[in-house]
């Protein structure tokens, strides 16, 4: 049987039988202990810029196949003849901005996004939440919405030049729709799998079901939000891109198609990069937001370290 | 916090049956139980695995209502929820998101208490219950007996006049289990409010309680009811003594004949004679 631990003293505690070791065996333990432990961060160090020196591999792997492809105008199957050369796009980002016209467009696509992408977070996380917390809410709202998903929001395009008085306001409403069922899709997700015995903690805890939401389901459900997010800023993008080539003025979407039309090859590649750069910020965005917002997600087993 | 028992934590179960359906049929889970905690009584509940041991601590909480039958906390109809009767569930139910600290200032927060008070009696608590240099790490930084210890500090933060623990050590190795036990018994010593204590582990509700209730296999109801007469506080030693193993052999007993007939009738007729294998719902505690 164990021996008399004081109130607290966790099972962890010392052995109480262990004698302690001289004072010049502990010192030369310590010391070996404290030089495995260097060691052992240098290890972690060196794997660390293993791992910083494969991401630059990557990316520069990526330009000097462009650069070799179209430097030499390779021929094969794909044809890289009229593809610009890394060159090109460069001296076009300078060209471009000596008029304000390119980053104009670029404004105009993050103004929208973040109108669309917005709206989507201000409907789709209360929907989502109320959906998950009520069966009413559930069975009224969900078959409509399980409808209306599958429809790309692409495909949407035409209806909602119908549908909106000005162009502006139908590219807004395509890129809210693109981000909107992932956000809620996923916050219904999170609030259906929350664990049930935390709600039942919070109720004998004295919650009122206002306190319920505000302190246990939204932060709760928090994780599942921000996966939400993250897909629905791809899909919002996605969208827009495609909103802009149709119906668009302005916008970067807009740019890339005009490029394709004026024949300016240069123009078309800097377009794609920009709206890779753009999406690439977003997320980074919703990553660094995300880990600000749940801190405690550093030490889960299951989050992203 | 009630450090001396103001008579206030008395439980009483009238008459209590419950139903529920299983496969298009009614089944009786509990069947007109009735008895009493009086205040500032640690009682545990002991009984074969499905004999509605822990249905009855949820009728306690609220979170269950009987099909027939009452539950009265001090004279007051239990009909839901609330912060006078603290619980302690088997899983782990801190809140992830919130350190250690804030999971104590849980119940006090949604009181209104304000938080510089807040904190200060979730500190003289965790203090209490040797967790105060993890105030601030969060649940999924502790291990499992911290875990549970924060659970018990949660529940008592909002001075409950009774506790409601449902298997509460079930999730615990041995060794982190009997320390746990001497910890919760310093609680209760120094808090002495009523405890409702559910488990299948006989060692475990002898060394905590002052009466052990048994219960037959379903349909639930008391098949007896034991008065633990060890003398307070409780230390580990006393596992060894004559009145402590003469209690394990009676409770022992009593259980395996439930066990026996919940597990069916086949087993019953001596079937189990020649493989002379230990039955019975203490596992590990039959052979400590």
């Amino acid at each position: 049987m164990a021996a008399v631990i004081p109130l607290g003293a966790s099972a962890a505690g010392a052995p109480a039988g262990a004698a302690p070791p001289p004072p010049a065996a502990a010192d030369l333990a310590a010391a070996t202990a404290a030089a495995r432990a260097r060691a052992w961060m240098w290890a972690r160090r060196r794997r660390a810029a293993g791992s910083g020196l494969l991401w630059a591999l990557s990316i520069v792997g990526l330009l000097a196949f462009w650069y070799v492809c179209t430097r030499y105008r390779l021929e094969f199957y794909m044809r890289f003849t009229n593809v610009p050369t890394p060159a090109d796009v460069l001296q076009k980002l300078v060209e471009v901005n000596h008029s304000t016209k390119f980053i104009t467009n670029v404004w105009i696509s993050v103004r929208r996004i973040l109108t669309g992408f917005g709206i989507a977070i201000l409907l789709a996380v209360p929907l989502g939440v109320l959906i998950g917390r009520y069966r009413t809410v559930r069975d009224l709202l969900m078959p409509a919405a399980e409808i209306l998903r599958p429809i790309p929001a692409i495909a949407w395009v035409p209806m909602s030049i119908m549908l909106w008085p000005t162009n502006e306001v139908s590219i807004v409403f395509i890129t809210f729709l693109g981000s909107f069922f992932p956000i809620l899709l996923n916050t219904v997700h999170g609030v259906t799998t929350l664990d049930p015995v935390l709600v039942r903690a919070a109720r004998c805890l004295g919650a009122s079901e206002a306190q319920l939401f505000r302190a246990v389901i939204l932060p709760g459900v928090m994780p599942q939000i921000f996966t939400g997010l993250a897909v629905g800023i791809g899909v919002a993008w996605v969208s827009l891109i495609a909103a802009e080539m149709i119906s668009g003025q302005f916008g970067v979407g807009y740019f890339t198609w005009e490029a394709y039309s004026l024949v300016n090859y240069a123009e078309i590649a800097l377009g794609m990069i920009t709206i890779g750069m753009l999406g690439l910020v977003c997320s980074g965005v919703i990553r660094v937001v995300g880990n600000l917002v749940m801190p405690w997600r550093a030490h889960s087993a299951g989050g992203n370290r | 916090m009630n450090t001396h028992n103001s008579g206030s934590g008395r439980i009483e179960v009238r008459d209590v049956g419950v139903m529920f359906e299983s496969r298009g049929a009614a089944v009786i889970a509990v069947d007109g139980v009735s008895r009493t905690v009086e205040p500032g009584e640690f009682v545990s509940r002991i009984g074969p695995s499905g004999c509605g041991k822990s249905t009855l601590l949820n009728i306690v909480a609220g979170f269950v209502q009987p099909t027939s039958g009452e539950t009265l906390l001090d004279g007051k109809l239990i009909s839901r929820p609330g912060s006078d009767r603290g619980v302690v569930f088997q899983q782990y139910s801190l809140f992830p998101w919130l350190t250690v600290r804030k999971n104590v200032e849980f119940g006090l927060k949604m009181q209104g208490v304000p938080g510089s008070k807040r904190e200060t009696s979730a500190r003289t608590l965790l203090g209490l219950a040797g967790l105060l240099s993890f105030e601030n790490h969060y649940p999924d930084q502790l291990s499992g007996g911290m875990k549970q210890r924060v659970g018990i500090v949660r529940a008592l933060a909002t001075s409950p006049q009774v506790l409601l623990m449902d298997e509460p050590f079930g999730a615990l190795d041995a060794q982190t289990r009997v320390v746990m036990q001497e910890i919760l018994t310093n609680i209760w010593q120094k808090f002495r409010l009523s405890v409702l204590f559910v488990t299948h582990d006989i060692d475990e509700s002898i060394f905590l309680s002052d009466k052990i209730f048994v219960m037959t296999a379903r349909p639930g109801r008391i098949k007896a009811e034991i008065q633990v007469n060890l003398p307070r506080p409780r230390k580990p030693e006393m596992t060894t003594t004559p009145e402590f193993v003469e209690l394990t052999q009676r409770l022992r007993a009593l259980i395996r004949e439930e066990s026996l007939s919940a597990m069916g009738g086949e087993l019953k007729d001596g079937g189990l004679g020649g493989f002379g294998m230990e039955v019975g719902p203490s596992g590990v505690g039959a052979v400590m």
